[in-house]
């Protein structure tokens, strides 16, 4: 590896902590008012931080961020002003009871969005109207606490300023110093979020972005992972809030204004979206332009000029400075996914799968029957599932068949639990996981695969396993065990530095399929494997679903009738949503009915 | 309680719910029709405002001046259709930030053509009595310009050739333009007149909300609510949600604070978005 990619891999961490050194040693050198100034603009880094962990990150635009911001203030404030004089120093009241109270309000919108799984658009515009809501609110809001006194329109004033030392003596620190502090705090938060988003935290984030249907189908709650992360970037804005109103010793209703708000998704975007650090450049730049115009003509119109730098911003420089530089950078580095174009044919061995599965099975259990009783589900007129009883057992492949619309997928959808059933039952092993969410499915065996391929594409192929196998070992080590054994069997040992997106359509159905084993699955469900796979790709798919078989439940929905004859298996045909035939393909293929329902012949249609 | 005062709390909320349903046609309009979330849709209400004020001011009659507003509106709003979200299409976020941005800059420049502070324009005051109670006519008679409004917008989408283009546009975009619709152009019409409903209801309110700068601030909450709760059969979803939430917060507010019926407004709009994530109409077979 050359000492460019080796500093391009570690950028986040090398070039922050230069950035960090250089702000500490002119710390002391600084004009005082400079140094004031530019306090505020490390506070709005760490401000644009907590977007970007939920924006960047988490795939969620949120305009809440300075509410949170705004609350965590008053809260911290409020805290400060009543518990700081009994010790003497500020920050350590503040700033946690700020963090504290961010995260609890982000969590609680959170909360709602989430949980009631809100679509994007609807996330974003709640998340705006809550920041608008707390702004009228505010407004009228008079409220004593203590000795902090909130007055609505009048603000909250006598907040005290950042206070190190402890005891009676202890003195508020000048500004040179306050910008140190303020320096330190914002390098261990970004340190701090830089671990946890490179680590397995920020990987199912990352995976939720990505594509949170594949996360929750590898069996993680994605609705838990995405309120973590919502309340932890609250949190992050609590606190920059907090010391805020340290920084400031006053704060008013304007903090939840949309003036306000609209720095910050500025700030994220100048800097570079998903980069954590570009926030704090960001802020730097958009700190640093309005102080040097501050005196000049344009000084009052500040926000004009924000205005529009928003919307050049989203029209022409999408990756923000270090999106851009990071770009540029990695041109001149060799490419990784060089290795995808030399990849060879998928070979399944037996032998080598079986001792995968048998593996498994000592770890998750034995195979485990489905089966359904009566479900039912209807969308206005259609009944795509019509009171359907099956029974699935380990042994053979199991395959369902029928014209198109008859229900296959559509009832495959209800066992995954995409569609929840309107009567009937769903079980799995002797548990009823008819109302069971679909990660929950997922950790009692269920194993599925989609039609279409699903990978995290922007994730390494060898990350992707190691994703889904992490899924049900939960141990860093067992995971890369699990996931290299599936890689190589999936022959893709040559591609794991290999962006999954880099990958042939068919690759993708074969590492998609991978993920799938790497839960062992105790029921495999298959959703037309076989789409867009060549002849020989296909016959290699017939034998992993029939050795499959032998280990674990499998059901397959197929249109090709050459491939389900090859899996020699259990064939169901359904037909507008009922049972409509069963049995072995052979006795089907000569059942008169059957070819009139796949031909469309009147008799029996 | 009094069957008058009832009735007198009855048509105020109905007429307040119609102030909200008129401030938030055009959002739907242009939400439906394009997927695309306005957040200048206020300061074009402003704009309409302003214009009609102005207008008015230079001595042409207040109704006259509702056309012009129209106009003056759906200009700005076709090249801002042309210049930005043309070419963010497809992007949803993305526009909405940069229709973010364009509110602030419209904002801004309000303040600096006409101050914080405006005149209302003065608007002959008639009343009428039910019982002990008197009532304001002008914003009774928004009942009525809501219901002529609604309607306007249903011939417009159903019987006009644009309508269909429009709609046609919308629900099959490769479809569309296969069979010789020039999905564009249709688009930069649809943002336009969406902008021109912003318009109106800007002029047509002004003798209840008089112009000021910030007065878009004071309708979006409520109108982008009102459309994210809707869902996506727009224009129905959001005359029911805009007459449910709108006369509830009113209802709300005459007992208590205005402050009281936002804070209902938005927690009924989180209760109503927790039992139907992607809107009430999510699941309607109708489309319009």
């Amino acid at each position: 590896m050359s000492i460019s990619e080796k500093l391009y891999n570690n950028a986040g961490l090398i070039f922050p902590g230069i950035a960090i050194v250089l702000a500490l040693l002119l710390a002391g050198q600084i004009d005082p008012y400079l140094a004031f100034v530019a306090t505020s603009w490390v506070i709005f880094g760490l401000l644009g931080l907590s977007l970007d962990v939920v924006w960047g990150r988490g795939g969620l635009l949120s305009l809440g961020q300075t509410a949170f911001y705004g609350l965590g203030g008053y809260f911290g404030s409020v805290v400060a002003i009543n518990l700081a004089p009994t010790t003497g120093n500020t920050l350590i009241w503040a700033l946690p009871a700020g963090a504290a109270f961010g995260a609890l309000a982000a969590a609680a919108l959170g909360y709602i969005i989430f949980y009631a799984r809100m679509g994007p658009l609807q996330s974003t515009i709640l998340s705006y109207t809550f920041t608008l809501l707390l702004w009228s609110v505010t407004q009228t809001f008079k409220l004593n606490v203590g000795e902090a006194s909130i007055g609505g329109d009048n603000g909250l004033s006598n907040i005290p300023g950042m206070v190190l030392g402890f005891g009676e003596g202890a003195q508020t620190i000048g500004p040179n110093t306050a910008f140190a502090a303020a320096v330190v705090i914002s390098a261990i938060l970004y340190f701090f979020t830089r671990w946890l988003m490179r680590g397995t935290f920020g990987r199912i984030v990352d995976c939720i972005r990505i594509d949170p249907e594949k996360t929750e189908l590898l069996g993680y709650d994605v609705r838990k992972y995405q309120l973590l992360n919502f309340a932890y970037s609250g949190a992050l804005a609590g606190l920059a809030g907090a010391l805020f109103g340290l920084w400031a010793n006053y704060l008013n209703p304007s903090i939840f204004s949309v003036q306000e708000a609209l720095l910050v998704p500025i700030y994220v975007l100048v800097g570079g979206l998903g980069t954590l650090s570009g926030a704090f450049l960001g802020a730097l730049a958009i700190g640093g332009l309005s102080f040097f115009l501050g005196g000049g003509a344009v000084g009052g119109q500040t926000t004009l000029i924000l205005g529009i730098v928003l919307v050049l911003l989203v029209l022409f420089l999408q990756n923000g400075i270090l999106g851009g530089v990071g770009n540029l950078w990695r041109n001149t580095l060799p490419d990784p996914n060089e290795a995808a174009r030399n990849a060879g044919a998928v070979r399944i061995e037996s032998a080598v799968l079986g001792e995968i599965l048998e593996d498994a099975a000592k770890e998750a259990g034995p195979a485990k029957n489905m089966g359904t009783n009566e479900a039912f589900k209807q969308f206005g007129g259609v009944i795509p599932v019509n009171k359907v009883t099956q029974s699935f057992t380990p042994g053979k492949p199991y395959s369902l068949i029928g014209p198109n619309g008859a229900g296959k997928s559509s009832f495959l959808k209800a066992c995954v639990g995409m569609y929840k059933p309107e009567g009937g039952t769903v079980t799995l092993g002797s548990d009823d996981i008819t109302r069971a969410p679909i990660f929950d499915r997922v950790r009692k065996g269920m194993g599925v695969k989609n039609q279409k391929p699903q990978v995290f594409g922007e994730l390494k192929v060898a990350d992707n396993l190691w994703t889904a196998a992490f899924a049900r070992t939960r141990d860093k080590a067992k995971a890369e065990e699990v996931a290299a054994k599936i890689l190589d069997m999936l022959g893709l040992g040559g591609q794991r530095d290999v962006q999954a997106s880099a990958l042939s359509h068919g690759q993708q159905q074969w590492l998609d399929i991978g993920m799938v084993l790497c839960l062992a699955p105790r029921v495999v469900l298959l959703d037309e494997p076989a789409a867009g796979m060549t002849n020989e790709e296909t016959r290699e798919l017939s034998s992993l679903v029939r050795t499959l078989a032998k280990h674990t439940t499998v059901v397959v929905v197929e249109h090709d009738m050459e491939f389900v004859r090859t899996l020699e298996g259990h064939v169901t045909v359904l037909h507008q949503g009922e049972v409509f035939a069963e049995g072995d393909i052979e006795t089907l293929r000569a059942d008169d009915r059957v070819l009139d329902i796949y031909l469309g012949r009147s008799e029996h249609v | 309680m009094e069957l008058d005062f009832l009735a007198t709390v009855l048509l105020s909320s109905l007429s307040s719910a119609s102030i909200l349903l008129i401030a938030t046609i055009g959002l739907a309009v242009v939400f439906g029709l394009m997927g695309v979330i306005n957040l200048a849709h206020g300061e074009f209400l402003m704009i309409g405002a302003y214009t009609a004020l102005t207008v008015t001011q230079a001595g042409v009659p207040y109704i006259l001046s509702i056309p012009v507003a129209v106009a003056v509106t759906m200009a700005i709003g076709a090249i801002v259709e042309i210049l930005i979200i043309s070419r963010l299409y497809g992007r949803l976020f993305d526009t909405m930030l940069a229709t973010w941005g364009l509110s602030i800059v419209f904002y801004q420049l309000a303040v600096l053509i006409f101050g914080t502070v405006t005149p209302g324009i003065g608007m002959p005051q008639y009343n009428i009595t039910i019982g002990d109670y008197n009532l304001a006519g002008y914003p009774l008679l928004m009942i009525v310009v809501a219901a002529a409004m609604l309607f306007f917008v249903f011939a417009l989408m159903t019987k006009s050739v644009y309508g269909m283009k429009a709609r046609a546009s919308i629900q099959m975009p490769q479809m569309a333009q296969a069979i010789g619709i020039e999905s564009s152009r249709v688009n930069t019409l649809t943002f336009a007149v969406g902008c021109g409903l912003a318009g109106f209801a800007g002029a047509v309110l002004l003798p209840i909300v008089p112009a000021t700068p910030s007065m878009g601030f004071a309708f979006v909450i409520k109108a982008f609510l009102t459309v994210v709760v809707a869902g996506p059969v727009t224009l129905t979803g959001s005359a029911i949600t805009a007459l449910g939430l709108g006369g509830g917060a009113s209802v709300t507010a005459s007992f208590m604070t205005s402050v009281v019926g936002d804070v209902f407004f938005f927690l009924i709009t989180a209760l109503l978005l927790w039992l139907y994530p992607m809107g009430i109409s999510a699941k309607w077979r109708r489309k319009l």
